[in-house]
């Protein structure tokens, strides 16, 4: 599913990103660990697409997404990636069951006569379904990583990523968050890539990779 | 979820800028559409009642004044001439339809008093506007003048004042109100008797006092309880009317006061008789005539269309400001959403998506700033053609939406959009993966 191979990419003057190797497996649940600045989230972005290696190879589901461009890596994408982030990113001015068709509507891989059940049905999967048209600033910030976990399934997605996506709530709320993400992934059969620094959260997951040392100062 | 709904969503989220943002547009579309509507309809209404006759003859001075005092009511007249001009008009039966004179000399609260004939009232003529036959002189209420010192009052100088028929009034000497504090005087020793008043028209017919030659004749000579020193004094004051120059009239035509009238106006055989009439007054006569509708056309084209080009100017240069104000409104909501773009791009948005529902934004805050715009043009309209009806009897439309409209709009448009390219183009353009990771 997920090939990384001598992937490099320049961080900054004397700052490097370098990853020798990385194989994910379709379907494989796999937490990114490490400490703070380790380069984990870089991997992530490099995997997902936000950001470009300078060398190196980075294939998703057959794709080698560092030859793409700015267009295609919007619609590789809209069309293959899930994000789940730290602090939700949910946009405001909308609700929650639109919050969640955006994303349908952006990714264009579900029809649109489908958009408001699949929403109604994800957010009533996650708990949510007494707030399907509250916006997100009238929710808590447990409710509202829900809404993204919903967010990032909608499309049926083969790959999903979540970047610290319990680093911004209490630990119960965590807990909780984290047994629905995982719940719903292994229900949804999707790879699932978890950023996290926090070794016991790693732990819940079947596969690690260790982060540390990713990024690595160099000779300017 | 279409990207107008997106980029109304965006707008309504940040209400209070956006309403900031389309006041300034709806400001700067008033000013253009108020200017071009009233401009159009002042200058429509002008025209059509300046069809109202082929020519007026008067004392020689002002063409245009000769035809803003007799046709409109409006300025004070070029002089006298002697009533028998108007008979020898009369009798050119080649050219002349129909001849009216009219003496103005006297006013009441401010309306003129209209010395004239009653054939005037029979007088009708074909709208310039809807081609149907004008006929402002037609009665409301009594019946028209018979004798000296009776008077038939316009649509709204009875509203304004009250006069009922059979009630009385007294008349104040001049076409300008003058308080008798400020040396006016009145002829308060021949009131008028109201014995007709005239349905609405909308036209500056409404505006008068009408009655016959000999009452204003009568008038002017001097009665018993009212001072020759006054007189003397009161015609001193009124502009453009020294006692010396109508004395010097007088002597000039060789008639006396009581023979001479303001102006005549002249019905033609033929519209197309207009030029070749008036030349050929002035070449054997010494009086002068005016064709109305050149006149107007005139000083619509001169001053008026002056007066129209600043004050569109001043409209261009509130949109240019409006369109920054657009400009910067969009770019600074770009730069606190940087994020919510982001999420977007993340989310697999396209080019055009963040493109098109930035520029979209641009374009609702236009369309609605336009539509606000004619609005309140409209409103602005309304409020003037009021005081334009009550000044000078001119009734106009206010809600116009005419190609000049539609081609100002447009631009004020094509504007707003413009400056929504910019920010726009910076939308698209922001780092994803950066912009998500600023907290």
């Amino acid at each position: 599913m997920i090939i990384v191979e001598e992937c490099r990419r320049q961080l900054g003057p004397g700052v490097q990103f370098y990853c020798e190797r990385l194989h994910v497996p379709e379907g494989v649940h796999m937490a990114l660990w490490g400490p703070s600045g380790c380069g984990k989230s870089t991997l992530l972005n490099l995997i997902s697409g936000l950001l470009r290696a300078d060398s190196g190879k980075v294939q998703v589901d057959g794709i080698d997404i560092s030859g793409l461009s700015e267009g295609q890596l919007d619609a590789f994408r809209g069309e293959r990636v899930g994000f789940v982030f730290q602090t939700f990113n949910l946009l405001a001015p909308f609700t929650a069951m639109q919050n969640v068709m955006l994303s349908m509507r952006f990714s264009d891989t579900i029809p649109a006569a489908e958009w408001k059940p699949r929403a109604e049905s994800l957010l009533e999967r996650v708990g949510l379904g007494h707030r399907l048209h509250s916006k997100p600033k009238t929710m808590s910030v447990g409710e509202q990583q829900r809404v993204a976990i919903a967010r990032a399934l909608a499309n049926k997605h083969k790959l999903i990523v979540a970047d610290e996506p319990t680093g911004s709530l209490d630990p119960k709320t965590a807990t909780a968050v984290m047994d629905l993400l995982l719940e719903l992934c292994r229900e949804s059969n999707v790879t699932l890539l978890l950023v996290t620094h926090a070794r016991e959260i790693a732990d819940r997951l079947p596969a690690l990779y260790d982060c540390t040392g990713l990024v690595q100062e160099v000779a300017p | 979820m279409s990207l107008w709904h997106i980029a109304w969503s965006y707008l309504w989220n940040r209400k209070f800028t956006t309403i900031l943002t389309i006041l300034s547009v709806a400001l700067a579309v008033a000013l253009i559409s108020s200017v071009l509507t009233l401009r159009e309809e002042t200058r429509k209404r002008f025209e059509e009642e300046g069809q109202a006759f082929d020519l007026v003859v008067g004392a020689k001075g002002s063409p245009l004044q000769l035809v803003l005092s007799s046709v409109y009511f409006m300025d004070s007249p070029t002089g006298n001439i002697p009533y028998a001009e108007y008979e020898q008009l009369k009798a050119d039966k080649e050219y002349v339809k129909a001849a009216f004179p009219i003496s103005i000399g006297d006013s009441y609260l401010g309306f003129r008093i209209v010395g004239t004939v009653r054939e005037l009232f029979e007088h009708k003529w074909e709208s310039l506007l809807t081609g149907a036959q004008r006929a402002p002189f037609q009665l409301a209420d009594g019946r028209y003048f018979e004798k000296s010192m009776e008077a038939v009052l316009g649509a709204a100088v009875a509203q304004q004042t009250g006069l009922k028929v059979g009630e009385t009034f007294v008349s104040t000497h001049g076409v300008i109100a003058v308080p008798e504090s400020l040396g006016g005087h009145s002829h308060a020793n021949l009131p008028y008797t109201v014995v007709g008043i005239l349905k609405p028209s909308g036209s500056p017919f409404d505006r008068a006092v009408y009655t016959s030659l000999n009452s204003v004749w009568d008038a002017h000579r001097h009665g018993p309880n009212e001072s020759g020193e006054a007189h003397e004094e009161h015609h001193e004051a009124e502009a453009g009317h020294p006692e010396e120059e109508e004395e010097a009239a007088y002597q000039e035509w060789g008639a006396k006061p009581e023979s001479m009238i303001t102006a005549v106006l002249v019905q033609l055989q033929s519209q197309l008789l207009r030029f070749q009439y008036r030349e050929k007054i002035r070449e054997t006569t010494s009086v002068m005539a005016a064709i109305p509708i050149n006149e107007i056309a005139t000083f619509y084209d001169q001053f008026l269309g002056t007066a129209k080009l600043v004050l569109l100017a001043v409209g261009y240069l509130v949109v240019i400001i409006s369109a920054l104000s657009i400009l910067i409104g969009l770019y600074l909501s770009i730069i606190q959403r940087k994020r919510d773009l982001a999420v977007m791009r993340a989310l697999g948005a396209s080019t055009y998506d963040i493109f098109g529902a930035v520029l979209i934004e641009a374009f609702w805050v236009t369309i609605l700033g336009i539509g606000c715009g004619w609005l309140v043009g409209g409103a602005v309209s309304f409020g003037l053609g009021k005081y334009l009806a009550w000044r000078f009897g001119l009734t106009i439309s206010a809600f116009n939406l005419t190609t000049e409209h539609l081609g100002a709009f447009a631009t004020v448009a094509l504007v707003g959009l413009i400056a929504g390219i910019l920010p726009a183009w910076q939308a698209y353009h922001g780092d994803v993966a950066h912009d998500l990771a600023e907290r």
